[in-house]
């Protein structure tokens, strides 16, 4: 996926993005970082095509993604949402069937292959004995493994997830991490997704793209790019990066910058 | 999956029950065996009487009343919004207003009169959606500007009806609805265009599952959000606008039925739209037999006993749309 030269703006005057080009890395994880407001999400719903940028082009396979009809484009790309809503009483399986949409006709109902990547979606994300429970009666952790599931029973090459572990405490934030490198690994998704904590950026992503005030300010492998110089930079806060025998690389948050 | 079966069960019997005793009374009682025996004979002078001027205000309201609650789901699940009814934002007004010229000035085309309506009935829904899309439609928001609309084109009925005369009638048909002395003709109308709009409204449930989800939820799905809110609206507007054609204008129906339904049957719409076009029906016939039974040999129109009923609860949905809207 190639990113060549794209601006966004809401308002048709401010920037909200300014001229970002990159190269996405397929069957990788990349994740993007960066403060409150800096674009990260922006720029995700821009790949997704759920806003449309200015200037620029994003080609997908060699195809501006524009291009795409609707339905070709679910089936190529999937997207996990910051937030979700959907109808209290509706089931588990009910919401992970929507994902077969791209490739149903109208009026067609469920098909045996249809079957069969419901069933690994819901055993990928451990939501098998839930399957006809209503979401409302699952906890904030297993709602978010329910619209996971969704995107995985679209069965796309990628998979897109914005901040997927707000909202989470930090056993089912690992899990939901853990379970993206799992899809990564044993399925080759190219996963991109936006995260606050640096330290689960680093620990589960191939790549970083730092976003601030809506221009990219550096892309590359974690042990690269991550500096005491770069986070100062970013965020505005002092902090220490660290390498030991057990851990690559880990950041200790010390303090705020004098200046910012 | 019980209680939702028990529902289907009680509100059919009910209706089929009160669909009976509404055409045995009135100002002319019958028994259900000389109703029966009339009917099929056609010896009964009595019956024949209530088979021509009853029994089209029977089946008038069951049509009517089962489109209109249609018409409320299918815009709340347009509008993903708890509070939208034809009647309340003005899409009623709309096509009654374009209804009553169509038939003053071309009154051969009587038969088409709802097709008339639903070109006022879409452009007071056009207006209404969007004058109060901002990013999306607060529920609140939706009502004051549906109530402006609603207020514009009642004006244009009324002055239309007005036209300088002394004899002006109290209850004018385009605002309120009597539902008497409608003919076979009328029923003619209301069946083949009421039905028509309720099979293609259930034809749509999955559409309407769909709006329940965001509308990047549902483009990332590949579905599109315009074509499908497009398609659901127009249906909805049809409903609506041939109920005014025929039936005059009712509201608070669509608001009050849906809501019912979902809380007996849940909100998948595979079941609930069935379900809502049962009660639809059911409610509306219930208050025109009511309303005719009541202090007979006056009449209260059914349109005014919804309004005593739907008033009440309008304000009971606003007072808890503040947690609605935030969902």
């Amino acid at each position: 996926m190639e990113v060549n030269d794209i601006s966004f703006s809401y308002t048709g005057e401010q920037n909200q993005l300014q001229q970002i080009s990159t190269n996405i890395q397929h069957g990788k994880i990349t994740t993007i970082i960066g403060p409150n407001g800096s674009g990260k999400s922006t720029f995700l719903q821009l790949l997704s095509r759920n806003l449309t940028y200015n200037t620029g082009q994003i080609l997908l396979n060699g195809k501006e993604i524009n291009q795409y009809v609707a339905k070709e484009f679910a089936k190529m790309i999937a997207v996990v949402h910051q937030q979700n809503i959907a109808p209290d009483d509706m089931t588990v399986e009910k919401l992970i069937e929507y994902g077969r949409l791209p490739y149903r006709k109208a009026f067609q109902s469920r098909q045996k292959d249809d079957q069969d990547i419901i069933e690994w979606a819901l055993s990928a994300t451990k939501l098998t004995d839930k399957r006809n429970k209503h979401l409302a009666e699952l906890s904030g952790g297993e709602r978010q493994r329910v619209w996971i599931a969704m995107a995985l029973a679209q069965d796309t090459p990628f998979l897109f997830l914005d901040e997927p572990t707000t909202y989470l405490d930090m056993y089912h934030q690992i899990e939901i991490l853990e379970l993206v490198k799992e899809l990564n690994e044993k399925h080759q998704q190219t996963i991109i997704m936006v995260l606050h904590d640096l330290n689960q950026a680093i620990t589960y992503s191939d790549y970083l793209m730092v976003m601030k005030q809506g221009k990219k300010i550096k892309e590359g492998k974690p042990i690269d790019i991550m500096t005491s110089e770069i986070i100062e930079e970013v965020y505005g806060v002092k902090a220490k990066v660290k390498k030991d025998e057990d851990h690559p690389l880990y950041i200790v948050p010390i303090g705020i910058g004098k200046e910012w | 999956m019980k209680k939702k079966i028990l529902s289907f069960v009680g509100v059919t019997l009910l209706l089929c029950l009160v669909m009976v005793i509404s055409t045995m009374t009135g100002s002319i009682n019958v028994t259900f065996l000389e109703l029966i025996q009339g009917l099929v004979t056609g010896t009964n002078e009595e019956v024949a009487v209530i088979r021509d001027l009853r029994l089209p205000r029977v089946i008038i309201s069951v049509v009517a009343g089962s489109a209109l609650a249609v018409s409320g789901a299918l815009l709340q699940a347009v509008m993903r919004n708890p509070l939208a009814d034809a009647g309340i934002i003005g899409i009623s007004s709309g096509a009654g207003f374009t209804s009553i010229l169509a038939v003053s000035f071309f009154p051969a085309l009587y038969f088409w009169s709802p097709l008339f309506a639903f070109i006022g009935g879409a452009v007071a829904c056009l207006l209404v959606y969007s004058l109060s899309w901002k990013s999306g439609l607060s529920p609140v928001r939706l009502i004051l500007v549906g109530v402006a609309i609603n207020a514009v084109f009642s004006g244009l009925s009324d002055t239309f009806n007005y036209r300088g005369s002394y004899t002006v009638t109290s209850v004018s048909p385009t605002t309120t609805s009597t539902l008497a002395m409608r003919t076979w003709t009328d029923v003619e109308i209301m069946v083949t265009f009421g039905l028509t709009g309720l099979i293609a409204a259930l034809l749509l449930y999955r559409s309407c599952n769909f709006l329940a989800l965001q509308d990047k939820t549902v483009q990332n799905l590949g579905v599109s959000v315009v074509r499908t809110r497009l398609l659901i609206s127009t249906v909805a507007v049809l409903l609506a606008a041939v109920s005014t054609a025929v039936a005059g204008l009712i509201a608070f129906i669509g608001l009050l039925v849906p809501h019912i339904s979902r809380l007996l049957v849940g909100s998948d719409h595979k079941v609930l739209l069935p379900f809502t076009a049962l009660t639809g029906a059911l409610i509306l016939l219930l208050a025109d037999t009511l309303g005719r039974t009541i202090i007979a040999p006056n009449e209260i129109p059914a349109s005014i006993i919804m309004s005593i009923i739907g008033g009440p609860f309008l304000i009971f949905l606003l007072r808890r749309s503040d947690k609605v809207s935030g969902s």
